[in-house]
């Protein structure tokens, strides 16, 4: 039975054309999985440790710790703050304790791992403070706080529709604000006394909706939105986790669904739609079984199916911020009150597009002013490669970096001294020739070890591997 | 064969265009926090010590009838060669929509996010624009309060040299690095050579890094020296980082950079507002003279814009009471620019406020009808488009044909006829 199936595994690899073969290695799925599920790079303590783990099991054992670590929580609250645009000024203008409310709200959904279904309705169904109530800053996020505005949006980013012609947007026109004595503070509410539009109500596929009088007129549309039975609204979700790991979608742009823009491969997208579905829309398995896959284990491109990625601006800085061990600080004078983040935080975990800093526009940071993905661009342009060259300020962090400087302090052996900073680098050990080629290097620029560390760790921020997650 | 039709049509294109432009280059002085209009450009001697505070007298121009600042003495030997416009309004008091109304001209409200005129610059001199410096740089940092780029994107954003001028090594980001010198980068640069295994856009990351090379070690390098600069020229400026900054923009625009940005903070001065005018303003006529002088001096002003002024002005009221204790709050009703040169003409006021300043009595000038005028005198059709990734073709001033956000282009202030422009 067992060999039939080890068959039927082997041909189904076959079939797919990438074999078992194009398998990427440890050292690069170590450093795969922690960028994609938490935007940062293994300790390389963490990464020694993996390294040298042989049970079986260690990758999958790997990718459910990270999914449910804080890291991980707070990586993918980035990722949906970027879509709901939350930002302290211009042009959401949430404010900096609005942000911080709604993205306290956002974290203990993913903490939680509230389904997807539910969490959509926690999130549109909300009235109330936006301090107390944050999941009501989703309507405050909007230049013009019109229903239209507010469907068009709901339409991107649940459903992947750019364009909407239908008039499900009386759906949301009772949805009122009022502000209190409170700085800043907002009371969403629902105007009760608004009158049922004339109108029928009637969404794209023909659905007919009919809110009640004295009801929350967003509940009728809400619950076709999230159904199970409006298979969509899960598509959109499973090809948007897809391309939140693989940086392309099955059907791409993940937020522009077209009948002219067909998926790549319909079956993939059926199958984990499907999954999604039967396991109720949670989310944290849906990633779980992506990451797990074929695709995600397999090499990078060409050889296997894994398409190197440019890492994120966020990500990036964050990086050279772990390798050297020197953190920037964040702070935002304005808007009031001023806000001052602790020390150490990542730029992954700052939470407001307000808050930013040279570093994090040079590479690209999203400004959040709209809810589509391709916002984030990902090109590599000559002037991030001339800050990775020769910036003297990540120059100066590289020789005061205390964890560098101990790494010189022990005597190491030029082959100890590659494995240790590759390990804090790239998460993985010195091949033998990059060993002898250091050497070799050493000593025809007769380089002391402290030099030559510093040299590496140069070299290997500017090396592709670096840059990309591949 | 496509390709010179390709050419002789952009020819074309370009000839019809060619006629507005006047200027290759503009240099902002952005005074980023908000600076007074009443201790600058617009005084209020006729009022009473409610409105012009400590400063009741003024400086009397070079030109009959224009008064300025009384800190501003250096500025006021040469009114000829600047105007001013006393009407800016757009009517919001908060930073970051009084940034994006002044650096953007759009109106704040619609949808779209749009690029910082700077971006805009670049984007559209991105083929005629051939230097090897970047096409749109900021002295020492760009305002991050909003998307420079917008909805054109990071390629367009502004080059930030981050380092201090004023300071004997001025470590311009990415090309001046004290702790390598250029064997230690080439030595470095072969190791990275040689280590390099993951093919990704292999050719197109090398070819920006022998670009990198040229801009660190080339002649661009030297344009960031200012040690090259005789030392009176340089104490002229004065040794401030505004001063510095300033002496910078000369520099660069004269390499042939299109945009500069000198951002200077501090003028947000809700408190203690007339001991920071005491302080700041000598450092800013100083600079700015000598900027407009030198640039005359060397036949660049002509060719060159320069404008002066903030995201607002401050309240011409003065606000004796605590906490404030003689301080001036945001103010975007009314507020002032110095505009000089590239198309501009001199000796100048455009516009007018009430007698105590709280209104724009004459010929409102908006956001838009500066930066359009810019635009107009830069060579772009201030009328044109842009294109937005996924909206296709937008105006580039969308606020230029709205009538509540637009009162014209500053025809009252250039050397070209309304009639010989909009036909």
């Amino acid at each position: 039975m067992r060999k039939i199936l080890l068959l039927i595994v082997c041909l189904s690899f076959a079939v797919a054309g990438r074999g078992a073969s194009s398998q990427c290695s440890d050292e690069v799925f170590l450093r795969r999985a922690y960028l994609t599920v938490t935007g940062s790079l293994p300790s390389a303590q963490a990464s020694a440790s993996f390294l040298d783990d042989e049970n079986p099991k260690k990758r999958e054992r790997l990718v459910s710790r990270l999914l449910n670590s804080e890291l991980g929580f707070k990586y993918m609250q980035m990722r949906w703050g970027d879509i709901l645009r939350i930002k302290s000024e211009f042009p959401s203008n949430l404010w900096p304790n609005g942000v911080q409310a709604y993205n306290r709200w956002i974290y203990e959904q993913l903490m939680n791992n509230v389904p997807y279904d539910q969490m959509v309705r926690n999130l549109l169904l909300c009235e109330g403070s936006n301090f107390r109530s944050p999941a009501v800053n989703f309507y405050r996020a909007f230049q013009q706080r019109t229903p239209e505005n507010f469907y068009q949006n709901i339409n991107l980013l649940f459903l992947g529709n750019r364009y909407c012609t239908d008039n499900g947007f009386y759906c949301f026109s009772q949805v009122q604000f009022k502000s209190t004595k409170e700085w800043k503070e907002e009371i969403i509410y629902l105007d009760y006394h608004k009158k049922i539009p004339a109108m029928r109500i009637i969404l794209q596929d023909g659905t007919q909706l009919f809110p009640k009088q004295d009801g929350d007129w967003r509940e009728e549309y809400v619950a076709w939105l999230t159904s199970p039975n409006n298979r969509r609204f899960a598509e959109v979700m499973v090809n948007r986790m897809w391309y939140w790991v693989f940086g392309r979608g099955i059907v791409h742009e993940p937020d522009d669904w077209r009948a002219d823009n067909k998926p790549s491969d319909p079956q993939l997208l059926a199958r984990l739609t499907d999954y999604f579905i039967k396991n109720n829309f949670d989310m944290r398995k849906l990633m779980k079984r992506i990451l797990l896959s074929k695709e995600f284990g397999s090499e990078a491109a060409p050889a296997g199916f894994y398409e190197p990625q440019r890492l994120p601006a966020e990500v990036i800085v964050d990086a050279l911020a772990s390798v050297t061990g020197i953190w920037n600080t964040y702070s935002s004078r304005v808007p009031e009150p001023f806000t001052f983040y602790p020390p150490r935080t990542r730029a992954t975990h700052l939470g407001d597009a307000t808050v930013s800093s040279t570093e994090l526009e040079l590479f690209g940071k999203v400004s959040r002013d709209v809810s589509l993905e391709g916002q984030r661009n990902n090109a590599i342009t000559s002037r991030q490669l001339l800050y990775l060259m020769n910036s003297s300020v990540l120059e100066q962090r590289i020789r005061r970096s205390g964890a560098i400087k101990k790494i010189c302090e022990q005597n190491l052996t030029v082959e100890q001294l590659a494995d240790a900073i590759t390990l804090r680098v790239l998460s993985r050990r010195a091949t033998a020739r990059e060993k002898s080629n250091y050497k070799e290097y050493m000593e025809k620029n007769g380089l002391s070890l402290r030099d030559l560390a510093l040299d590496m760790v140069w070299m290997q921020i500017n090396s592709n591997e670096f840059l990309y997650n591949h | 064969m496509r390709k010179i039709y390709l050419t002789l049509v952009l020819l074309l294109a370009f000839s019809l265009s060619v006629s507005a432009q006047r200027a290759k280059s503009v240099i902002l002085v952005y005074l980023d926090g908000g600076p007074s209009q009443t201790e600058t450009f617009d005084p209020k001697p006729n009022t009473s010590r409610d409105y012009y505070g400590n400063y009741k007298g003024v400086a009397k121009t070079n030109v009959e009838g224009i008064e300025i600042g009384e800190k501003l003495p250096l500025l006021a030997t040469m009114a000829d060669k600047y105007s001013l416009i006393r009407s800016m309004t757009h009517g919001s008091n908060a930073h970051e929509t009084g940034h994006y109304a002044m650096i953007t001209g759009d109106a704040t409200g619609g949808a779209v996010v749009y690029p910082s005129y700077g971006a805009v610059i670049s984007y559209m001199k991105r083929d005629s624009y051939k230097g090897i410096l970047p096409c749109y740089i900021s002295v020492t940092s760009a305002n991050s309060r909003f998307n420079e780029g917008g909805f054109l994107g990071n390629e367009y954003k502004s080059f930030d040299t981050g380092g201090r001028p004023e300071k004997p090594e001025y470590e311009v980001e990415g090309i001046v690095n004290k702790f390598v010198d250029r064997d230690a980068l080439n030595r470095r640069m072969a190791l990275l050579e040689q280590f390099e295994t993951l093919p990704m856009d292999k050719q197109e990351i090398d070819s920006l890094r022998a670009i990198n090379m040229e801009f660190i070690w080339g002649a661009s390098r030297e344009v960031f020296n200012l040690a090259n600069e005789p030392d009176s020229v340089r104490q002229r400026y004065g040794m401030t980082r505004l001063g510095q900054s300033c002496l910078t923009a000369r520099r660069l625009v004269e390499a042939g950079v299109p945009f500069v940005n000198v951002r200077t903070t501090g003028w947000d001065t809700h408190k203690k507002h007339f001991q920071y005018m005491n302080n700041m303003l000598p450092g800013l006529d100083k600079a700015l003279s000598a900027l407009i002088a030198d640039l005359d001096a060397r036949g660049l002003l002509d060719s060159t814009i320069i404008l002066c002024g903030g995201e607002f002005g401050r309240t011409p009221k003065v606000m004796w009471e605590a906490p404030w204790n003689g301080g001036r709050g945001h103010f975007g009703a009314a507020f002032s620019y110095l505009v000089a040169g590239g198309g501009f003409v001199g000796g100048k006021v455009l516009g007018k406020t009430s007698k105590t300043g709280e209104k724009v009595v004459e010929r409102p000038v908006y956001p838009c009808d500066l930066i359009g005028t810019v635009y107009m005198l830069m060579g772009i059709d201030p009328y044109g488009t842009l294109p937005h990734v996924s909206m296709g073709e937008l105006p580039i001033l969308p606020s230029l044909l709205n009538p509540k956000q637009s009162n014209g282009l500053l025809y009252e202030i250039i050397d070209i006829k309304k009639a010989d422009y909009e036909k």
